[in-house]
């Protein structure tokens, strides 16, 4: 079992479109996670069921037990973020202010305060138009992502990938190069990079290429709207050759790419010129992952 | 020489967690003494952030002098073992710990 991740470092590039077509094209052979939690978009192509839902619980929050209290107001004293208010004469906690630090639980002396796990998403397994099956999460506002939650998205689809023999789990990775990215990317067997060239595109793909490289992951890159910057279109293809990572392929700008999202659909089922060009990308992620064109 | 596996489970059948940070255990195999060890790791699942360096901090508690993983470990983790003069090598993600032992041997693992 084979574990592809899709990243792009800069966002807006279309890698959730290109991982949806993806997932569109492996069908039920595949198991989709997606670890983008911070901007879930995926569940937007793939119509989920939410069948499950599991509660995700990270990070650290001030708890105060008003029995306990005696109003001494020392919390409020010693806390740097300002997080202990005073609503209808209790000390309270602002849950979007406190970072869970711990000093006013220190000072408090009726150990009235304690520190606990607050909820900040929930996870879902759900079915999807594909025929599949894909993990996903959702974050409350506010909440931060983390290699915890990521590493339990992608976990959940392993999982699952195993049991019901599939080739392989199809991951779309956390933006940036932090530690959620760490975590979609460990483990993997497979990189595909999303990239456009821009400069900040050509900047961010060798940013979160470096991560990738010390985790020695082989890589294949895809260049979207290619024909908008030729020139920096060829600076990224020079970049590739001198790192040995696969040009997939070239997509060309096309307003029909968004038109598929607007309309729910993957760009593969919506338009026929670019679903074959992402066919193409399939097929040489096939061959670069299973050293053959049938893994099955 | 100690060498420590990330794996997936608790002895020299097991096959390798490809991760490093967030492995599920390590195999902890002493060349000189021809003894096998483990150590349950699963409690990193509950770390937000950070799970490398606190994994490669386990693993100098460990007295590990060799790392062998699947594509781990990313910059932090790699900093806290390079300070510790721990050897890391790579790639053997897809293999039992016996398989990722005989392929240290052999010298077909890829030093990080």
């Amino acid at each position: 079992m084979k574990e592809i991740v899709v990243i792009s470092g800069k966002g807006g590039t279309g890698k959730t479109s290109i991982t949806a077509s993806l997932a569109y094209l492996g069908g039920k052979d595949l198991i989709i996670a997606d670890c983008d939690v911070d901007a879930a978009d995926m569940h937007l192509l793939m119509a989920p069921d939410f069948g499950q839902s599991e509660d995700f619980y990270s990070g650290e929050i001030a708890y105060i037990d008003q029995d306990a209290c005696i109003k001494c107001g020392k919390c409020q004293d010693v806390c740097r973020f300002d997080a202990i208010p005073i609503i209808n004469t209790q000390y309270v906690v602002d849950p979007l202010g406190c970072e869970g630090c711990g000093y006013c639980a220190r000072v408090c002396p009726t150990d009235a305060i304690s520190n606990s796990q607050p909820k900040v998403g929930e996870v879902y397994v759900s079915d999807i138009r594909t025929g599949s099956t894909m993990v996903h999460a959702r974050l409350s506002i506010g909440a931060d992502n983390s290699g915890k939650l990521v590493a339990k998205v992608k976990n959940e689809a392993k999982t699952l990938a195993e049991k019901e023999n599939k080739i392989a789990v199809l991951v779309d990775g956390s933006p940036g190069v932090g530690c959620p990215v760490v975590s979609s990317l460990s483990g993997a067997s497979f990189t595909v990079l999303v990239t456009e060239p821009t400069v900040s595109g050509l900047h961010d793909l060798r940013r979160v290429y470096e991560l990738v490289k010390k985790f020695g992951i082989k890589a294949g890159c895809i260049i979207n709207k290619a024909d908008l910057n030729k020139s920096v279109s060829e600076e990224i293809k020079s970049f590739l050759k001198e790192e040995e990572i696969i040009l997939l392929s070239e997509i060309p700008y096309n307003v029909k790419f968004t038109d598929a999202m607007t309309n729910g659909k993957t760009i593969v089922e919506y338009d026929k010129e670019l679903g074959n060009i992402i066919s193409e990308s399939w097929n040489k992620i096939i061959r670069a992952v299973w050293n053959t064109g049938d893994p099955k | 020489m100690k060498i420590v596996f990330t794996a997936k489970g608790t002895d020299m059948n097991a096959a390798m967690d490809p991760r490093f940070g967030r492995t599920e255990y390590f195999v902890i195999f002493d060349e000189d003494l021809k003894s096998v060890e483990s150590f349950d790791n699963r409690a990193i699942e509950g770390e937000a952030h950070g799970a490398g360096p606190k994994t490669a901090q386990k693993l100098g508690e460990l007295g590990a002098e060799v790392l062998i993983t699947g594509n781990g470990p990313g910059g932090n983790a790699a900093t806290v073992l390079k300070t510790m003069g721990t050897e890391v090598y790579v790639g053997a993600g897809d293999m039992t710990v016996t398989e990722a032992y005989e392929a240290y041997k052999a010298g077909s693992l890829k030093k990080a």
